[in-house]
């Protein structure tokens, strides 16, 4: 247990009851957020929210995931809730997993065998069921460098409770010069597994008038999206506001 | 049971508790300070609100184990010997309550964001508080007591320190050259 309010909560509503809770707020290479500048920055397991949004290299470089976690739940509660606590839930209204996508994060998991990393596009295997197996714990995210000179942008609609129906979170670099130009887009709270759209990279590099660049694009992402129908929004709803976010991140950073 | 040891406004207590008690309970029932409320039990509500280590944490999401060696302060602790603090006497001007019930825990983090920025604007007052649940809807009395404390503070800040008078042909001085 990190912040605990995820696992507390579950644990009220009996849908856990573990045996044991470890506390691991004491020890001291988690609650550490390393800045390696050109290497990355990584974030460890017991750092609360809260810290994350007063750090600098998120103002400017890792902007996306900060837009995500100043949106998370409360300025109160994010004084206990953390990034990996968010993640590990692996609920699909889950925000976390979409800006850290676009950042190509990794989440390092240790176990008394050692450690390993796996991507974050790898680490949600489905309705609450990460790639962590049943000794290891995540430790760190390591978010790998964004190219120079971009920006990035995180978007969410929620349904009336404060659960995301569709997030979208973007990255673009270069935007005035198509071959060297870079775009990066995911989505997430769609369906129980956020995707990156790889699709739309490569498109963008052609020489085109940017809004059909973006048309484009948004067809790819709308056509990928197998969106789900659930307690909070039917598919056609999220499709649709797929398309308004998309549409609304891409014009917000390409514009000249 | 465990033994634990921590400080709650200004008190060093040592109780034995269960490792499964959330700090609420605790603070309640063993501790028996009352101005921290159970509502929602699901950090939803925010009435439960103590600040831990100086910052503010939902205290039905944490539990009481995990306050041992920490200091806890409540609404009683920002009104010593009983006297109220400015913040808590402003909430009593602007009539910022009906019932009263959130009233500890919205004063409580009032205090928290007025120590990390001075002069808050409305936005970032509404922004913080967002954590917090009225249900007779005090809001705009809270606000407009939390604005109110910032100007005051403000105000005691800008008060002008003594000068000695000056001589006017300095300034004459001043102008010829």
């Amino acid at each position: 247990m990190a912040g605990g309010v995820g696992l507390l909560a579950f644990m009220k509503e009996r849908l856990v009851s573990p045996g044991y809770v470890i506390d691991i707020k004491g020890i001291p290479e988690l609650k550490s957020m390393q800045d390696d500048g050109s290497r990355g920055i990584t974030i460890g397991a017991s750092v609360p929210m809260s810290d994350l949004l007063d750090w600098h290299p998120l103002h400017e470089r890792y902007k996306a995931l900060r837009d995500c976690v100043s949106l998370l739940s409360d300025p109160v509660l994010r004084n206990r809730s953390t990034l990996i606590g968010d993640l590990c839930e692996a609920l699909p209204f889950v925000d976390s997993p979409t800006p850290l996508l676009i950042f190509d994060a990794e989440v390092e998991a240790a176990s008394v065998k050692g450690r390993r990393r796996i991507p974050v596009s790898e680490f949600i295997k489905g309705l609450a069921e990460t790639a962590l197996g049943p000794t290891e714990i995540a430790v760190a995210i390591h978010l790998k460098p964004p190219p120079e000179n971009s920006r990035s942008i995180f978007l969410k609609h929620t349904s009336n409770s404060e659960f995301s129906i569709v997030n979208v979170a973007a990255l673009a670099a270069n935007t005035s010069r198509p071959e060297e130009r870079e775009v990066r887009v995911a989505y997430g709270a769609l369906a129980p597994i956020p995707s990156r759209v790889y699709e739309v990279e490569a498109p963008f590099k052609r020489k085109a008038p940017t809004p059909q660049l973006i048309g484009e694009a948004v067809a790819i992402i709308k056509k990928k999206a197998e969106p789900m129908t659930d307690v909070l929004a039917k598919a056609e709803y999220r499709l649709h506001m797929l398309e308004v976010l998309t549409l609304r991140a891409f014009t917000e950073l390409l514009r000249a | 049971m465990q033994t634990i040891e921590f400080k709650i406004n200004g008190t060093k207590k040592r109780l034995e508790t269960k490792a499964n008690v959330l700090l609420l309970d605790l603070i309640r029932d063993k501790v028996n300070v009352k101005s921290v409320k159970a509502g929602c039990w699901r950090g939803e509500c925010g009435l439960c609100t103590v600040l831990l280590d100086g910052r503010p944490v939902k205290s039905c999401l944490v539990l009481g184990v995990e306050a041992n060696g920490k200091e806890v302060i409540t609404a009683e602790g920002l009104a010593p010997e009983g006297q109220l603090s400015r913040l808590q006497k402003l909430f009593i001007e602007k009539a910022a309550m009906q019932c009263g019930f959130c009233t500890p825990s919205f004063v409580l983090t009032a205090y928290y964001l007025l120590k990390q920025n001075p002069n808050p604007t409305e936005r970032e007052i509404r922004e913080f508080l967002s954590g917090h649940i009225c249900r007779c809807g005090t809001y705009n009395q809270m606000i407009e007591a939390i604005l109110e404390y910032a100007k005051e503070m403000k105000q005691e800040q800008e008060i002008p320190l003594p000068q000695p008078p000056r001589k006017k042909k300095d300034k004459k001085n001043e102008r010829s050259s």
